[in-house]
């Protein structure tokens, strides 16, 4: 589904991703691991198409395409999804009516009608029990007055409803509780089928106990340096990065 | 200097008949008077270089015009229609409840109301204000809205001006009167029909006396290559609540002035503008609240979005004048440009003379939140539809102000 070969991005003068190469099957889980400062966040931002970031050279294969051609909005379309570390604040645009534009621009790309009102009402309804965010919280502006854990609910039933191929979850558990843990993993786990990929990126090996990848990736210094299963998110919890990244200095 | 008195505006004008002393007033102060130029302070930002150069038709009989739904919404209130600048009987409204009087000035001096003479000009600044001073002198007949004691009338009142001929000047007086423990919600709008290169000089002057309420909501929206120079001079008394949205939407040429003296304690003010611009217009908002009584609120929002070459200004003064201690004012201005060749130049001012006042003011002006644009892009927005929808929550922080529903979407159909 997306292989990425030699990939390397900058911010400013700043290259971060120095010749990364990862490669996502159908039905697979894979997670992103390594310390602060590896790159983990470019590489989400790159794969979802931020400005910011100035890719200099390799390519990014998702599904036959030449991703980086691609803008964020037809990356979408064309079923990639970020879940956000820190999801925006967006006073006075509905968290339902964004979605229901979003999901009919979609399906104009794909020259469909615009969803019908009874679906998308069913569809609100059953992909946010999925995540137990409340009515109240459906119908208000994206993401005001949520807390840390609602916001990363959202970001989970924003997911739901957009159906995506291959979903990136970027520190999706950075600042939850266990409970709001479980939660969405349990989102992401009834998510998961045979037809679409997740790239979850983390920190912790915390969020793997629920979430259960079927490779662990070590990225450090723009580059992935250490590919196994999931034992290896164990050893890394045990041990931590040093004996990886001495190894690799 | 004598030199900006010859021009193509004033030679435009024609005296009427008035019946009021005020209007000999006018043409005194008038010939003392000096069109601004761009160093006069308050007008630094906006040439009126243009509108005095132009020469414009005056009507003194109202035309007959058949009027759509553009310029009448589907609003329940009784309705004023001015065409041209006079006031039209066979199109307005006459009966109204609990003895209001909604009337032209001299109907209503005929009646035998004595409040005219003494109310009005009472507050215009005619010897600030050569707009206002030229209003003074040549409007035609007045529009003179009084509600008596005690009295909440239901229905707003909608004074609608529309002009249907090109070059017309329409010199607009509004005397507002609501009595004590009254409450009414005004609206005055804007509109032209079919014609270009007019000048609309509006004055409104508002007297809220103690304890009582008014809303006035001003919506703008004559076609492009008009000019719009609007007033609202306001006398509020003790515990009275003063509320005004204004919403521009179309016209080249705008300048909206409120100025509002709160003259009781207890008093709440409000203002509220928005401003859509594109093509070539300007649109200029200068308030100024003074605060001359201790123990009052007053809040402020006015919030632009600047396309294409439009250039916008707004200037907010707060005056807390020695003796008006416990003052709270808050003013916000925000606008996002969305062209490099837009300009908006936005200044806040304090003048604060008590010692024990909580006032805040800000401006922002700037782009697109990018971090809100790229996340509605990466949920499948495109570009178009996220700036779209940044720019309509942007503008729904204002249009939410507006108290009637019928006017919200009225005023959001205008923006298209």
């Amino acid at each position: 589904m997306l292989k990425v070969k030699n990939l390397h991005a900058s911010v400013g003068d700043k290259e971060i991703l120095k010749g990364l190469d990862i490669e996502v099957k159908a039905g697979e889980i894979h997670a992103v691991m390594g310390p602060n400062g590896s790159g983990k966040s470019t590489l989400s931002a790159v794969l979802a198409g931020r400005d910011e970031y100035e890719v200099t050279a390799g390519e990014v294969d998702y599904l036959g395409k030449e991703l980086l051609e691609l803008n964020p909005e037809e990356r979408s379309w064309e079923g990639i999804f970020l879940a956000f570390q820190y999801p925006v604040e967006i006073p006075g645009v509905s968290n339902i009516n964004f979605l229901k534009t979003a999901i009919n621009e979609r399906r104009k790309y794909f020259e469909q009608e615009p969803i019908a009102a009874k679906d998308f009402l069913k569809m609100v309804k059953e992909k946010s029990t999925l995540v137990e965010l409340s009515d109240k919280l459906k119908n208000r502006s994206v993401n005001v007055g949520f807390s840390g854990g609602e916001k990363k609910r959202n970001e989970i039933f924003q997911m739901a409803m957009l159906e995506p191929k291959l979903s990136i979850l970027d520190e999706t558990d950075s600042g939850l509780d266990i409970d709001a843990l479980r939660i969405v993993a349990h989102g992401v786990n009834t998510l998961k089928s045979k037809d679409n990929a997740t790239i979850v990126i983390t920190h912790y090996q915390r969020l793997l106990d629920y979430i259960i990848p079927d490779f662990v990736h070590v990225l450090y210094d723009g580059r992935i340096i250490k590919t196994g299963g999931k034992e290896l998110a164990l050893e890394l919890e045990e041990k931590g990065y040093d004996w990886l990244t001495k190894a690799k200095a | 200097m004598v030199v900006l008195k010859e021009n193509n505006l004033l030679n435009s004008l024609s005296q009427m008949g008035s019946g009021l002393g005020a209007k000999n007033q006018g043409f005194e102060l008038l010939k003392e008077l000096e069109f601004p130029t761009r160093k006069t302070e308050d007008w630094r930002y906006t040439s009126v270089k243009k509108i005095l150069k132009k020469k414009y038709v005056q009507f003194n009989e109202a035309v007959q015009v058949g009027l759509s739904n553009e310029i009448i919404p589907s609003l329940d209130a009784h309705n004023i229609i001015l065409v041209n600048g006079v006031y039209s009987k066979e199109l307005s409204d006459v009966n109204f409840p609990d003895e209001v009087v909604i009337d032209t000035f001299p109907n209503a001096v005929e009646e035998h109301f004595s409040l005219i003479p003494s109310a009005f000009n009472g507050i215009a600044k005619n010897n600030e204000e050569v707009f206002t001073a030229l209003n003074t002198s040549y409007f035609h007949e007045g529009v003179f809205i009084h509600i008596p004691k005690k009295v909440k009338l239901e229905k707003p009142i909608h004074v609608i001006h529309v002009n249907t001929k090109s070059n017309v000047i329409s010199n607009l007086r509004i005397l507002i009167v609501v009595d004590q423990f009254s409450e009414v919600s005004v609206v005055q709008s804007y509109a032209s029909l079919n014609a270009i290169e007019c000048l609309t000089n509006s004055v409104t002057e508002v007297f809220v006396k103690e304890n009582a309420k008014i809303t006035l909501d001003k919506i703008q929206s004559e076609e492009p290559n008009n000019n719009l120079i609007c007033t609202v001079q306001v006398n509020q008394k003790a515990n009275s609540i003063f509320k005004i949205n204004t919403a521009t939407v179309s016209g080249d040429f705008v300048r909206n002035g409120v100025n509002i003296d709160v003259d009781g304690e207890n008093c709440t003010s409000e203002m509220n503008g928005l401003y859509m611009q594109k093509g070539i217009q300007h649109v200029d908002n200068h308030t100024k609240v003074s605060h001359l009584k201790p123990n009052c609120t007053s809040f402020e929002l006015y919030k632009g979005v600047l396309r294409d070459k439009s250039t916008g200004v707004f200037n907010g003064k707060v005056i807390v004048a020695e003796d008006a201690q416990k003052i709270e004012a808050y003013q916000q201005n925000k606008n996002i440009i969305l062209s490099r060749e837009a300009t908006m130049n936005a200044k806040p001012e304090l003048e604060i003379f008590a010692d024990d006042v909580k006032c805040s003011h800000g401006t922002t002006t700037g782009q697109f939140d990018e971090e809100a644009l790229y996340y509605l892009q990466t949920r499948g927005l495109s570009k178009e539809s996220a700036q779209a929808l940044l720019v309509q929550a942007f503008a729904d922080e204002v249009i939410d102000k507006v108290d009637s529903e019928t006017l919200r979407i009225w005023i959001k159909e205008k923006l298209g």
